[in-house]
């Protein structure tokens, strides 16, 4: 009986002092406390909350979020980072983890929860002009036609978001057709083939959520971005896009016959948890895996039941699905990366808009430059080393103060990346500060830029980073750049902006750059701008 | 307001603690429940869980005046990196493991209560392929095997399902294999290198460093080709269970595992499922070392209790006494298997795994 009351008293403390994550994984979100589960874990499961919710009326057992990324998860085990400070990791596959031997041994027991396969979604009308509405057609196929540019989709970054890994994983593994978990010999032999499948991907993102976001808006015109046909995400992601109802058309769900990734979404207790947590787990993954809950989950988040004996939805149109093997070793995770950003994915051109005004003194300078030097190869981390500027890609530097400085534009040839690397390095450890702030004189001037640049070579990922760390001071205000912007010829429109707030950076009105041109806010006022800049990568 | 709703949730709360704190598991209740009953605390193969926490088995316990209160951890970690000091008894699910504990502990206490072989889950249109393909036969008994000799000859050409000879029941474009759990981690693994390595071996255990270097680039495919593997063996059959066919068409799995679905009768073993025996195969035997007079009075009950023994036949386990596990499984199994091979030892095994693993 007293056990019963100490327990019922820390879960009502913890339900009035509230839970928020916080988004870096070595910030601890509490001690260890009885009927606390402290959980890192993947941002799409936020959706699971009311689940969860009702889990904690059932059980007594309360889930602690802290989200992160696949790699950044990864890398936190590893390192040790999460020693002590979570009791359980929860991602939507333990595979990258497993891979990593310093990660791996810090996984404890895993309790699949559900379960749900990366696919292709397609527009209806995509679907049926491409011949696969009801259709089973193979990996090779779809390659074949986004070789011939017969479609465009959208696909998370494979270093940030898991959907994005499966993807890439999946796609290798059926087009290498060795039937065997694919390693980095083979990886070398299709990536002619899967230089065209990615040359159709037209839109990347840094998480799954924001991917979504974008596809719908792009398709009701809210942005002024090229519409996309498709999606390859999370089967979940796809059917809870066409129940919300907010698409033109709905998406047709195309399942690869020669097989699929499937997320399986393992609560992992940590190997050092103690016996409160073990128990916690236990009780809570006990709960979840009853017959009713996966029933909710399945109708809450269109995940599949992993529970035998749960009938699988309707919804879920093809039920038996071929599992691509996955590689088990990290050489072949990093050669398969490695291989997207420098040579497989489309090239990228960005162009970043610096505020190097007088009240970036001192440690704001010095963590600018010290944030772009990172993206140079500084940062030799797991996550860092997919998120620096990449063979073939174009970066152009424009500074301002009262005025746009000069841009400079840098390109880093394929295979030889190191020389434009160092101009990079030099250029950001010379920036210097002073003067005043035109912030929106300088975005008309990077959009100037891009005109010839986008002109000369249309076929990469575009987009302008803004970072600014005050308020319009000079030149001309957010009411003329907006009166200005709708003149930017149409191909250069559609550059997002992905703006960074840091200092006293105005939100409100980053936001609305932000929003009219298809791009997203990044807040590093209160955290890094390294860790801002190697998320952004993401988008890029 | 918010306060008074979540006054209003923690008597929700209370209620629901209470009774997991009445109806629980004893050792939910840290003693405060056990009244005269003597605890005893072990910690056993991952396998053996749903056995212990079973009200069933809590009462026929209790009903010889014991509590047990189990932690699990894999056979391997039990063998090598558990603190024992902590336990009266070990309950690893393999011999070779239990062998190395009892090397440790300088004792030659042992009890086998139960057993189960090694199996294959699968289905009828796979079945049918591998019967074509020359690797199902009927064996000596009368029931159908997986030939691992045959099996190993398909695998060591790389062969796909959609390279079978007249297949259309299942095309995949990926290997003929079994699926496993990570030989790092799981004692299903290492029983299944027993198996595939005494056949490579010219059908002797392996037992020096030359015959395992020699057998080592045939075996160690069969987990390498597979990729990324899971860590407990329920991982696989779940696969096998609930997403089907496609995902795993042939699931390493305990004959235990798949019995315990059939005497449930919950609907899970669907009319197409089908269990191969494999030949030769291995028993997995569930050894328990008892560290105490109490953890072997827990090893004696369990081998002798008629009622411990039948529960233990629920759960698909094979009894010492057969006809206990004859009574409850019926025709469901054959009651002999009569090609099973004994597992190497456990440091050629420890060595055998290190090599697979990397």
């Amino acid at each position: 009986m007293r056990t019963a009351l100490v327990v019922t008293g820390l879960v009502l403390a913890t339900l009035l002092t509230g839970c928020t994550g916080e988004p870096d994984p070595a910030t601890p979100v509490g001690p260890a406390e009885p009927g606390v589960l402290r959980v890192l874990a993947g941002s799409e499961l936020t959706d699971m909350q009311p689940v969860l919710d009702e889990a904690a009326k059932a059980t007594g057992i309360e889930v602690k979020f802290t989200f992160t990324g696949t790699l950044e998860g990864a890398e936190a085990l590893a390192n040790g980072e999460v020693d002590g400070k979570y009791d359980a990791v929860w991602f939507s596959s333990n595979r990258y983890p497993a891979g990593i031997p310093d990660a791996a041994k810090r996984l404890g027991n895993q309790v699949k929860v559900m379960s749900s396969p990366v696919v292709l979604g397609l527009s209806t009308s995509s679907a049926k002009r491409l011949g696969w509405a009801g259709e089973r057609v193979g990996w090779g196929e779809i390659a074949e036609q986004a070789g011939r540019k017969a479609f465009s989709y959208g696909m998370t970054d494979p270093s940030a978001s898991n959907s994005g890994f499966s993807a890439l994983v999946g796609v290798a593994s059926a087009l290498a057709g060795a039937g065997n978990a694919v390693d980095a010999g083979q990886i070398v032999a299709v990536t002619p083939q899967l230089k065209s499948f990615f040359g159709a991907q037209s839109l990347s993102a840094g998480s799954s959520g924001w991917l979504s976001e974008a596809y719908q808006r792009r398709a009701t015109g809210q942005d002024p971005g090229a519409q996309v046909d498709g999606l390859i995400n999370y089967e979940s992601v796809l059917l809870s896009m066409n129940a919300a109802g907010n698409l033109p058309e709905p998406l047709t769900v195309v399942y690869p016959s020669d097989g699929v990734v499937t997320a399986d979404y393992p609560l992992t207790l940590l190997a050092d948890a103690g016996d409160d947590a073990r128990d916690a787990h236990q009780r809570l993954t006990d709960h979840l895996r009853t017959a009713d809950v996966q029933r909710k989950i399945m109708e809450t988040t269109h995940r599949r039941p992993v529970v035998p004996g749960v009938e699988p939805a309707a919804a879920f149109a093809v039920r038996d699905l071929v599992e691509l093997p996955f590689p088990a070793a990290r050489d072949s995770f990093d050669a398969l990366l490695s291989a997207y950003f420098n040579e497989i994915r489309r090239p990228s051109r960005t162009l970043y808009v610096l505020d190097t005004s007088g009240s970036m003194a001192g440690d704001r300078i010095a963590s600018l430059r010290s944030a772009l030097v990172s993206l140079t190869g500084a940062d030799d981390s797991l996550t860092g080393r997919f998120r620096r500027f990449r063979s073939r890609e174009e970066v152009t530097m424009l500074p301002f103060n009262t005025a746009p400085a000069a841009p400079r534009t840098f390109a880093l040839p394929e295979g030889d990346p190191q020389a434009g690397l160092a101009e990079i390095k030099a250029f950001a450890e010379g920036l210097r500060e002073g003067g005043g702030t035109a912030i929106y004189d300088s975005l008309s001037r990077a959009y100037e830029v891009m005109g010839p640049l986008v002109a000369a070579d249309p076929d990469r990922f575009t987009s302008i980073v803004l970072m600014t760390d005050g308020e319009n001071a000079n030149g001309s205000g957010l009411a003329e750049f907006q009166a200005s912007y709708r003149s930017v010829p149409e191909q250069v429109r559609q550059v997002p902006v992905f703006t960074v707030l840091f200092g006293e950076g105005s939100s409100a009105e980053l936001g609305i750059v932000a929003a009219m041109t298809g791009g997203k806010v990044f807040d590093a006022r209160n955290g890094e701008l390294g860790e801002v800049f190697q998320e952004i990568r993401g988008y890029q | 307001m918010k306060r008074r709703l979540s006054i209003g949730l923690a008597v929700v709360l209370l209620a629901a603690v209470v009774a997991v704190v009445v109806w629980g598991r004893p050792d939910d209740a840290e003693g405060g429940e056990a009244g005269d009953l003597t605890v005893v605390r072990g910690v056993i193969g991952s396998e053996k869980l749903a056995f212990f926490s079973d009200r069933r088995v809590i009462d026929a316990f209790a009903a010889q005046g014991l509590q047990v209160e189990v932690d699990t951890a894999g056979s391997r970690q039990l063998a090598t990196s558990v603190d024992l000091g902590r336990y009266e008894f070990a309950f690893p699910s393999s011999s070779p493991a239990a062998q190395k504990i009892q090397r440790d502990r300088k004792t030659t206490a042992a009890h086998t209560p139960f057993q189960s072989p090694m199996a294959v889950a699968t289905f009828e249109p796979i079945v049918q392929l591998l019967q074509a393909a020359g690797v199902v036969v009927k064996g000596p008994g009368d029931y159908l095997v997986l030939d691992v000799a045959e099996y190993l000859e398909l695998t060591e050409a790389g062969t796909r399902w959609d390279q079978l000879p007249g297949n259309t029941a299942y095309p995949a474009r990926k290997n003929v294999l079994i699926t496993t759990t990570n030989p790092a981690e799981s004692n299903s693994a290492a029983m299944y290198l027993s198996i595939v390595s005494f056949v490579a071996n010219g059908n002797t255990v392996v037992g020096t460093p030359e015959q395992e270097a020699a057998v080592l680039p045939d075996v160690a495919r069969l987990f390498r080709d597979q990729g990324y593997t899971q860590n407990s063996t329920e991982g696989p059959f779940e696969d096998y269970l609930a997403a089907g066919m496609g995902k795993t068409p042939l699931a390493l799995i305990y004959e235990s595992q798949y019995l315990d679905r059939v005497l449930r009768a919950d609907g899970s073993i669907r009319p197409d499922m089908r269990l191969l025996y494999l030949a030769p195969t291995v028993y997995s035997k569930h050894t328990l070392i008892p560290l105490s007079d109490k953890g072997d009075q827990v090893g004696r009950l369990l081998s002798t209790d008629p009622e411990l023994g039948r529960l233990a036949a629920t759960f698909g386990f094979r009894t010492n006494d057969p006809r206990l596990f004859a009574e409850v499984v019926g025709d469901k199994a054959p009651a002999d298997l009569v090609d099973a091979v004994e597992p190497p030892s456990f440091e050629t095994l420890e060595r055998l795994l290190d090599a697979v693993g990397t």
